[in-house]
């Protein structure tokens, strides 16, 4: 392409042309980010589950840490491979939405080392269930949508239930919440695109 | 009355590139370059001079260890590419 100029058909055709291409170019969401948080935080709740079960030792509380240590890195190192250099503003605000309910889960998470008693799983899951219902309603995906109202039932849930198997509460609504929907979207994506 | 045609944007490569950024929140200049096709020093030159009037933004930064140009529309660009359409309407009695 030449600094030339042009007539106003030329202009005009340039113009829809590349606002056309620049539109195919755009990612769509294609569930990844979800099966990643979905997958770490199943397994990682799972593992904390199995180990308080059979060891009573409160030590093994540590564990939930693995799951921004895994999921971050992760997020980044995808993140980094699948961008095609363009950003929506859409994708800006999911972005800033997300980062901010990262930061509040971890302060609620670290606000254990000074009151034992704070509903962590509650408070997280009512957190991570706003995120995926905003999202969800920002990328008008239904069964998403469904989901995350459904996570607050399950958040009050984990407010009932005062033993250790809470955590199963937790690891099934990830799993429902996120990894379901995930693989739906990435599937969907996938046929798209094929 | 015809409205004038700014000529800042009535350039190939520079409407291209305003086309792009107008649709995006922001794109990176390897992107611009393969949808414009255009050759790295034309379009740095042409970005550049979208630059000096304000219509765009330019942020260089690193992406892994390699580094990267982004470019966003400014509000100023974004009121001159939508007076730029408007005077194409009228040339082309498409209001």
């Amino acid at each position: 392409m030449e600094e030339r100029k042009m007539n106003g058909n030329e202009s005009l055709e340039l113009i829809s042309q590349m606002i056309k291409n620049t539109q195919s170019r755009i990612e769509r969401h294609n569930g990844m980010p979800f099966m990643v948080w979905g997958y770490t935080t199943v397994i990682v709740s799972l593992a904390v589950w199995f180990m308080l079960k059979s060891s009573s030792n409160y030590n093994w509380n540590y564990l939930w840490f693995l799951i921004p240590a895994i999921g971050y890195p992760t997020m980044m190192v995808l993140l980094k491979k699948q961008s095609n250099g363009m950003k929506t503003m859409m994708d800006k605000f999911i972005g800033y939405v997300w980062l901010s309910i990262g930061i509040a889960a971890f302060i609620v998470s670290v606000s254990t080392f000074i009151y034992w008693q704070t509903p962590v799983l509650f408070i997280v899951l009512l957190l991570i269930g706003s995120g995926t219902l905003i999202t969800a309603l920002l990328i008008q995906y239904k069964l998403l949508i469904f989901m995350g109202l459904a996570s607050y039932a399950s958040a009050i849930l984990c407010l009932i239930i005062r033993d250790v198997n809470v955590i199963l509460v937790f690891a099934a609504t990830f799993l429902v919440m996120m990894v379901i929907p995930g693989h739906i979207l990435y599937a969907k994506n996938r046929r798209n695109h094929v | 009355m015809f409205k004038e045609l700014d000529p800042l944007l009535h350039s190939e490569l520079r409407l291209a590139i305003m086309s792009i950024v107008i649709t995006v929140a922001e794109a990176d200049f390897l992107s611009i370059k393969e949808q414009t096709r255009a050759t790295a020093g034309n379009l740095s030159v042409q970005i550049e001079k979208l630059k000096e009037a304000g219509y765009i933004e330019v942020q260089k930064g690193f992406l892994g260890k390699r580094t990267r140009t982004v470019c966003k529309i400014t509000l100023r660009g974004a009121e001159a590419f939508k007076n730029y359409v408007e005077a194409l309407k009228s040339y082309l009695n498409l209001e």
